[in-house]
């Protein structure tokens, strides 16, 4: 599994498109909302912000780059010479999805840091981690479902739009309006829960407990999410 | 008591939809066997061998490698090498990456150089996979199944895009490798290579197993040809038919039929034009077998 993540961690750095969809944008879109960090905070919160940002980087950095790297691994065939191999299926995709993975991970933490710096600390770190590790289990999960409907690379480029759009989406319209009205809907969209936990995590003033059912919906996310992966991912183009 | 085969195939059936790409095939190869498996386009080869790779799951019937289930990677997989009947190969990976990559997957040990240096790509070794021929291609893959001298080698179409110096070099590795006893699967369109390689050949057509058998077995089924010209008011000899405005003599005796046209022909004074004898050829079971 790490012989696979350290040759996908080479790839990545040698494909400059890959490169520049997954790092350098993701990036300079955070690092906007972080410069503007008073007009965002005045149209939401601080939470908003910590929220946007992440969902940024999980849909552009690690989603789309995810769905488009796996697309092109099984399009010339990589994931079948692959499982040529004593390799087992779940030991290679973590391989190819563990890079990708790792560097959103690492950027959405340096982005969030630098937001506690230059305005003010998460209310409840833990709570905040456990959030961004949940929506970044789901957004792996998803990223290999969406591949199952994925023929090529270019293709990638359409098919990852509704979940980005969305979850990108949803984080502003949860962010911004919060949840006193249509709190269910809100809570059950994708991202829609793990938006208000990253706010309330942020902001604080609200109780560890309460946060709890928002976990559970967006855990419920991820099972959605590995199930439709199961249903869906193919090895080896259609023929 | 004989070793048990190092592939069994029984009753395999494999379908897509409502088509049956292979039909209740059966075979067994042996240790140490270069067993050839040969078919006309869409005879169902891809798809046994997909099984026999794990790739892909019977619809029934069974099949065993080394007396496990082909779904049995980590077993399975150090004692077999598979070259892809295409490449899979990531075009940002350099030579030398691959062959280190898809080595330690493999679950067998060797050294990446003597590897490349077997397939002749020790140049090669720094270039990114993108840059290459296609036959350098072919190399790589043929580099990446003989990884770690595996004791089963899966050789799908290996020498298509060789140059007959690099298949050549493919064939004294093959040589190489069975001298240490591996068992050798082929697939191949060059019926020659097979005829003069294989142990064992088994002809699919139509998604059956319609024949198996040595070259020998295979090539007796059918008769021999004699074919040769006469010159213009000459007579003709007996028991011949002509086609296509050559005289031909079918034979099982090829020895003694041809003796005995020669001796007719210096009987009679007659020199016979484009004279053309040999045994059957692999090509002509082929050919019989496709247009059953």
């Amino acid at each position: 599994m790490l012989a696979i993540a350290r040759s996908e961690m080479t790839q990545i750095f040698r494909n400059r498109l890959v490169l520049v969809t997954g790092l350098v944008i993701p990036v300079a879109i955070s690092g906007y909302f972080v410069y503007e960090h008073e007009r965002f905070s005045d149209l939401g919160s601080l939470g908003y912000i910590a929220a946007i940002v992440m969902f940024t980087v999980l849909a552009f950095g690690l989603y789309t780059t995810a769905v488009t790297t796996l697309a092109s691994r099984r399009q010339n065939l990589f994931l079948k010479r692959l499982r040529s191999t004593a390799a087992g299926d779940a030991s290679i995709l973590t391989g190819l999805v563990l890079p990708a993975t790792v560097i959103a991970l690492v950027q959405v933490v340096v982005i969030l840091v630098v937001l506690g710096t230059v305005t003010t600390r998460p209310a409840q770190v833990p709570l905040l981690a456990v959030a961004v590790l949940a929506t970044t289990a789901m957004m792996v999960a998803l990223a290999l479902a969406t591949v199952g409907l994925t023929n090529s690379p270019e293709h990638a480029q359409v098919t990852t739009l509704p979940v980005s759009l969305s979850v990108i989406a949803v984080a502003s319209w949860v962010g911004i309006t919060g949840t006193e009205d249509l709190a269910r809907l809100k809570r059950l969209l994708p991202g829609g829960s793990a938006t208000e936990m990253v706010v309330n995590a942020w902001n604080g003033g609200v109780p560890l407990l309460d946060s709890l059912p928002l976990l559970a919906t967006t855990l419920g996310w991820v099972a959605v999410s590995v199930a439709l992966a199961v249903r869906l991912f193919r090895w080896e183009p259609r023929r | 008591m004989p070793d048990a085969p190092v592939i069994d195939v029984d009753g395999l059936t494999v379908t897509y939809g409502d088509f049956a790409a292979v039909r209740d095939v059966s075979f067994q190869v042996h240790r140490g066997e270069l067993y050839a498996l040969l078919g006309t386009n869409g005879a169902g080869k891809t798809s046994t061998l997909e099984v026999v790779e794990g790739h892909r799951r019977a619809t029934s019937g069974t099949v065993r490698i080394f007396g496990a289930s082909p779904q049995d990677r980590q077993a399975i997989r150090p004692r077999m090498g598979i070259m892809l009947q295409e490449s899979g190969f990531s075009p940002d990976l350099t030579v030398e990456e691959s062959v280190d990559l898809i080595g330690s997957l493999s679950g067998r040990v060797d050294s990446t150089e003597r590897v490349l240096d077997v397939v002749g790509l020790t140049r090669k070794a720094g270039t990114i996979v993108a840059q290459l021929s296609g036959g350098e291609k072919r190399r790589l893959d043929f580099a990446t199944a003989v990884y770690g001298g595996p004791e089963l080698v899966i050789l799908d179409e290996p020498t298509t895009g060789l140059d007959i110096q690099s298949r050549d070099a493919l064939w004294d590795a093959v040589d190489r490798l069975r001298e240490t006893g591996s068992t050798v699967v082929l697939t191949t369109h060059y019926l020659e290579e097979a005829q003069e390689r294989a142990d064992r050949i088994g002809l699919m057509h139509e998604g059956r197993l319609h024949r198996e058998g040595t070259v020998a077995e295979l090539t007796q089924t059918l008769p021999s040809v004699i074919t040769f010209g006469l010159p213009p008011g000459a007579p003709e000899p007996p028991t011949v038919g002509a086609r296509n405005g050559a005289f031909h003599i079918e034979t099982f005796h090829l020895q003694d039929d041809l003796h005995r046209l020669l001796a007719w022909a210096h009987e009679h004074g007659v020199e016979l034009e484009k004279l053309q004898a040999g045994p059957t050829r692999l090509d002509d079971v082929f050919r019989a077998l496709d247009a059953t």
